[in-house]
This record gives structure tokens, C-alpha cells and sequence, in this order.
């Protein structure tokens, strides 16, 4: 067992994070404060192949796997959560059901153009009354000749403000619950297609959360992926992948104010001694660290089964309830370390201890996470 | 056109470096390594150049050093390079300059390079030497510590480095070798495909027993840490005074107020 990574992953990772270095790192507080990720950011990470790294080269893909993806993602969250969080929604919720689920026709149509990043793609299953229930959405389909015809709304859509590519959730009969659920890969400029608003929030501000009204919004019958009454699996399957993304992404934030916690802590002298002297804060580092590397072994192992063809579940979800409830332990830990200066915006802790929260809720809850990870137990 | 780029692997200059058991070397235990900074300069060059030629020159990459090398090789490959030529050597941190040079200038003799770039120096031996021995070796033009370059019908133009600010311009007909300098360009980012694409390139793995064998020049003695020095020279006194002072040393001690 080896638990190195391979010299084409350092490569990787070393060059992933001179990137971040350069052209995330300076700019994550404006992005934070604007609730804005510049578009010139979004098009360099498309450039650099951010948005469609484990789909094969014939999609435009850069052809790596997993593994490279949670890097990357990672890699990325330890400057900017938002950035973190809009490749993992892009790539885990649009982009992979659509190469999981989709005919031969529909990946070579949407798949070169998520890939490159020249539509950004979300996924919409979220409504006010259907979160973890997600049998229990509302948003309605019916066929009208060549085409289905949504009404409904959807909430919490990340990526949603870019109306790029979506994988929309609907049912038939809402009284079937899941089995009445198909997914339909929808256009988000098509007419009917309503943005409400785009959610002020707690953290990952430079994300977009967006709310839809569909009204009558008519999409092409060969938009169906897979097979009707099959969305609800197409739903679990998608999560369960991105997952591996949420844990890389809250990873990512932990180490990022890991990383500033250790150097702050060496800095800071008080009692004319670095305060890294201090058992107190040695105790804070160690424990910080250990919830860290856990993390990580647990979310690249997830990937690695994932590049494997291995069941995964169980893993993804261990890894996504590990390395977010690290994220919200490291964070707040980091702006302890730094006292006073930590609750000053200026230190950055402060807003990754914001951006931490969201990992523990979204892809599904912590609490489904144990569900899920109990259900494998006893079944 | 053949060009050829040399490159090194070196530790991460913000690694914390102590000296080996042998004293003649750093303990590499501690130390992430990267790849030689200058030597970046040279891979982008070189593919800005194969860029202008529409692609036709083929861009060979060269390294000496252990198994860990290859993650160099791979990022010189994904900003570029065509195929690479691995020489394994873990020993290689006792070589001198002279027998780094001429294992390069071995294996280049019957390769036909038109044009050799290299990095101005390494960021940890810091010697400058082995470029300029190379194209000694192999008898070709060279000039070092470029800050701009051009390429017009088999003539470089080389924007050089000088001392004091100044800057050179030299013109070299090919065969040629140049060593690159901070300035001379800013080196793009190994993109994802370009990552992928990286692993189906060549990287032909040759020993130092199969190049040339020469002895060393110059021998490494020893290693050390400075002695640590005191805090350096606190003014004190009237803030006129502190002025006056500062800047007599300003002027005698350095050139920013000339």
C-alpha cells in the first residue's frame, strides 16, 4: 500500500497550485466582497482544463481521472472556496451525469462545451419543499409531441446565475414520489426560464445560488436522460459523485487556514514568545492537522475506488462528512490562533470559517451522509 | 530545427535546508523540489519559438538527476516539449559543473542540435558554469543571461544582461547556445490536457556510464550554515543625524543613489 502520490499527480498538483498562487490567491477577498468570481477567472481556469479534467479528450476533456479532480478542486478551495465550489457543481453535477447517463448524441452535443468551460453548467433538483427529500420535488413534466413542457421552481442552485447547461429534476405524477422523477438536460437560456434571484449568503458569496421559476419551459424530447422514471437514480448517483468534489472543496479550506494558522502562529509573539510556543496552540495545530490528513486519505481514497470501477458510496459519503466537519473545526481553530486579528476580514480565516459551513449542508446534509454510510452498514 | 533544452531539478527555495551527514550536500529529507526557475525561462523560450516556426522544430527536454527528476521532465513536456532524455544519476550532486557539462555535451555530439537553451544558473549550486561548457564543448556560439530574444532566418538576436542596469545585444548564427534570465519571458502554466498529453511523451532514460566518463575539476569540501551574525546596525540618535547617516552608507556601501 502506497500512499504517495504518483509523479504525474505531483505534476499536477505543483502546477494547479502556481496557478492558484498567481491568479486566485490576490483576488479571493474581492471575489468574497463582490459576490463575483470575475469571468476572466472562470475563463482562465477553462483554459487551464479546471472544468472538465476527468471526461476523455474525445468530449474535450483533459482525459484525467478522479483523483486529478479532487486535486484540482482542492488545490483551488485552499485560495477561494467559490472558485472551489463552481468546478465542483460544473463538473460532479452537470457535466458527469450527462457523460454517465447520456446517449452517444448527447454527450458529443453538450459535453465539448461544458468541458471548455464555454457554458457553465448546475444541476436542479433542489425546491423549496424538496431538499433531502428529494422524491418529494414538485417541478412537473408532461410530453406534448416532440417535446416535454416543465412548470415548476427550483431553489439553491449553484452555477444557476450563469444560465449555462443544467440536469433538471421533474416528475410526472408527484404522487408516484421518486419513481415519478425523469432528468431532462434543459438550456437555461430557453424561454421560461426565470431567474428570481441570486441568494445573499453566510459564505462562498462568489458562487452563484440561484432560484428558477419554469413556466412552460419546453424542452426537446431527445433532452431525456436516460429513461423516464430513472431521474431519481440518475439524482443518487450524481450526489454520490459529488461528493468526492464537496469533500476535496472543504479539504481545500481547511488547509487553507491551516496554513495561515501555522504561519500566524510563528509570527505572533506575545509574552516575548511566538505563541507557537505555547501548548495551548501546539494542541490546537496538532489536532487541526490530524482532522486535515484524516480527511484527506479518506476523500482521495473515495476518488481512487471511484477511478477503480469499485463501489464507492460508503466512502464518498465518509469523505464529504469528514473533511467538512474538518473544515468548520480547522477554521474556526484558525481564527482562534489568531485572536482578535482572526475576526478582521483582512486575514482571510474569517471568511473561509464562513465558507466552511456550507460543505456540512450541501450534496446532502451530514445527517444523510450517516444515513448513508448506516445503510451500508445494515443492509 | 532540433532544439534542445536543459533543465534541473532544485529544491523549493523556501524549503528549510540543513547540510547532508557527508557535509556536501543539503539533507534532501526535508526539501519539495521544483523545477530550476531560470530553467522555466529556457522551456518557454524554446516553445514560444516552436510556436513562431509553426511548430516544426522539434523541442528535445534533458535532465540529470534521480527518479523524482521525471516530475520536472513532465512539466517541461506539458508547457511544450516534444520527448525528453532522462539521465539517472543519484549521485549527481557530487559532479562539478565540468562533468554535468560534459555529460550534455556527450549525449548532444551526435544529436545535431541547432539550438541549446539553458537556464542562466541553477537556484542551488548557483555555479552559471555548465551552459558556457557545453557550447564550449561542442564548439557553438553562446551567449548567456538573456533578457530578450529573437529569431529571424537561422540569426538570434540576443537582448543580454549586463552589469550596473546595462543591457547587450548580441547576434549568433546557429549552431547556438543561450542561458535564460529572470525577464526574459513569463512561463505559462502546464494546462490539464497539456498534462495528459505529457504522458504519452517519450522519456528516454540513459545512465552516466553510457555519456562521458570525465573526472572532477573541482571538489565540494564542504557545506555549512553562516555563523549567525549579530542584528546588523541599529541607528540611533536625532532623526536629522539618523538621516545624514543612512545616507552616506546608502552611497558608499551600494548604487541606489548614484
Amino acid at each position: 500500500m502506497d500512499f504517495e502520490l504518483s509523479q504525474d499527480h505531483k505534476v499536477l498538483r505543483d502546477s494547479v497550485r502556481e496557478f492558484v498562487e498567481k491568479e486566485i490567491k490576490p483576488i479571493a477577498m474581492k471575489i468574497d466582497e463582490e459576490h463575483m468570481i470575475p469571468d476572466s477567472l472562470v475563463n482562465k481556469m477553462a483554459e487551464m482544463g479546471f472544468l472538465g479534467s476527468y471526461f476523455p479528450e474525445e468530449y474535450d476533456g483533459a482525459g484525467l481521472d478522479m483523483l486529478s479532480y479532487a486535486i484540482v478542486v482542492e488545490e483551488v478551495s485552499k485560495a477561494c472556496g467559490s472558485s472551489g465550489v463552481l468546478i465542483s457543481a460544473h463538473t460532479s453535477l452537470a457535466c458527469g451525469p450527462i457523460y454517465t447517463f447520456g446517449t452517444e448524441a448527447q454527450k458529443k452535443k453538450w459535453l465539448p462545451a461544458l468541458n471548455t468551460g464555454k457554458v457553465i453548467g448546475c444541476f436542479l433538483l433542489t425546491e423549496p419543499d424538496a431538499g433531502s427529500d428529494a422524491g418529494a420535488i414538485s417541478t412537473t413534466y408532461r410530453r406534448e409531441g416532440d417535446e416535454f413542457v416543465i412548470n415548476g421552481s427550483k431553489i439553491f442552485i449553484t452555477n444557476g446565475g450563469y444560465r449555462g447547461t443544467g440536469v433538471l429534476f421533474a416528475t410526472s405524477d408527484k404522487s408516484l414520489k421518486h419513481r415519478g422523477v425523469s432528468a431532462f438536460i434543459i438550456d437555461l437560456n430557453s424561454p421560461g426560464v426565470e431567474i428570481l434571484k441570486n441568494e445573499n449568503k453566510l459564505g462562498i458569496r462568489g458562487s452563484y445560488t440561484t432560484a428558477f421559476a419554469l413556466d412552460g419551459v419546453r424542452i426537446p424530447a431527445e433532452n431525456l436522460l436516460g429513461q423516464e422514471g430513472q431521474g431519481f437514480k440518475i439524482a443518487m448517483d450524481t450526489l454520490n459523485g459529488g461528493r468526492i468534489g464537496i469533500a476535496s472543496q472543504a479539504l481545500g479550506i481547511a488547509e487553507g487556514a491551516f496554513e495561515r494558522a501555522l504561519a500566524y502562529s510563528k509570527e505572533r509573539k506575545q509574552f516575548d514568545h511566538p505563541i507557537c510556543e505555547l501548548q495551548a496552540v501546539q494542541f490546537k495545530l496538532a489536532d487541526m492537522y490530524t482532522r486535515i490528513e484524516t480527511s484527506k486519505l479518506m476523500t482521495y481514497k473515495a476518488a481512487c475506488l471511484k477511478d477503480a470501477k469499485k463501489n464507492y458510496t460508503a466512502e464518498s459519503a465518509m469523505c464529504k462528512m469528514l473533511a467538512s466537519e474538518a473544515a468548520t473545526y480547522v477554521t474556526k481553530e484558525a481564527i482562534q490562533i489568531h485572536g482578535g486579528y482572526g475576526f478582521i476580514c483582512d486575514y482571510e480565516v474569517e471568511r473561509m470559517f464562513r465558507d466552511a459551513k456550507i460543505t456540512e449542508i450541501y450534496e446532502g446534509t451530514n445527517e444523510v451522509q450517516r444515513v448513508v454510510i448506516s445503510k451500508m452498514l445494515l443492509s | 530545427m532540433k532544439i534542445l533544452v536543459c533543465i534541473k531539478q532544485v529544491p523549493d527555495m523556501e524549503s528549510r535546508f540543513r547540510p547532508n551527514g557527508e557535509k556536501t550536500w543539503y539533507d534532501e529529507g526535508d526539501l519539495a523540489f521544483r523545477m530550476n526557475e531560470y530553467d522555466e525561462y529556457a522551456v518557454e523560450q524554446a516553445v514560444q519559438l516552436k510556436e513562431q516556426l509553426g511548430g516544426e522544430p522539434e523541442i528535445t527536454v534533458l535532465s540529470i538527476g534521480p527518479d523524482r527528476t521525471v516530475e520536472a521532465i513532465k512539466k517541461a513536456l506539458a508547457m511544450g516539449g516534444d520527448r525528453a532524455v532522462h539521465i539517472r544519476d543519484d549521485r549527481y550532486y557530487q559532479k562539478d559543473p565540468w562533468q554535468i557539462a560534459s555529460m550534455i555535451a556527450s549525449y548532444a555530439k551526435g544529436e545535431g542540435f541547432d539550438l541549446i537553451f539553458t537556464g542562466m544558473q541553477s537556484q542551488d549550486r548557483g555555479s552559471a558554469q555548465v551552459g558556457v561548457i557545453v557550447a564550449e564543448l561542442l564548439g557553438i556560439a553562446c551567449a548567456t543571461t538573456l533578457v530578450g530574444f529573437s529569431y529571424d532566418g537561422g540569426t538570434i538576436t540576443a537582448k543580454r544582461e549586463l552589469e550596473g542596469g546595462i543591457k547587450g545585444v548580441a547576434k549568433l548564427k546557429l549552431p547556438a547556445l543561450v542561458t535564460c534570465q529572470l525577464g526574459l519571458n513569463t512561463p505559462r502554466y502546464p494546462t490539464l490536457p497539456n498534462i495528459m498529453k505529457a504522458k504519452k511523451k517519450e522519456i528516454a532514460s540513459l545512465t552516466p556510464a553510457e555519456l562521458s566518463g570525465e573526472a572532477e575539476l573541482t571538489a565540494t569540501a564542504a557545506i555549512y550554515p553562516p555563523a549567525k551574525k549579530g542584528g546588523g546596525l541599529v541607528l540611533e540618535g536625532e532623526i536629522g543625524i539618523q538621516v545624514d547617516r543612512l545616507m552616506g552608507i546608502l552611497k558608499e556601501k551600494t548604487a541606489v543613489l548614484r
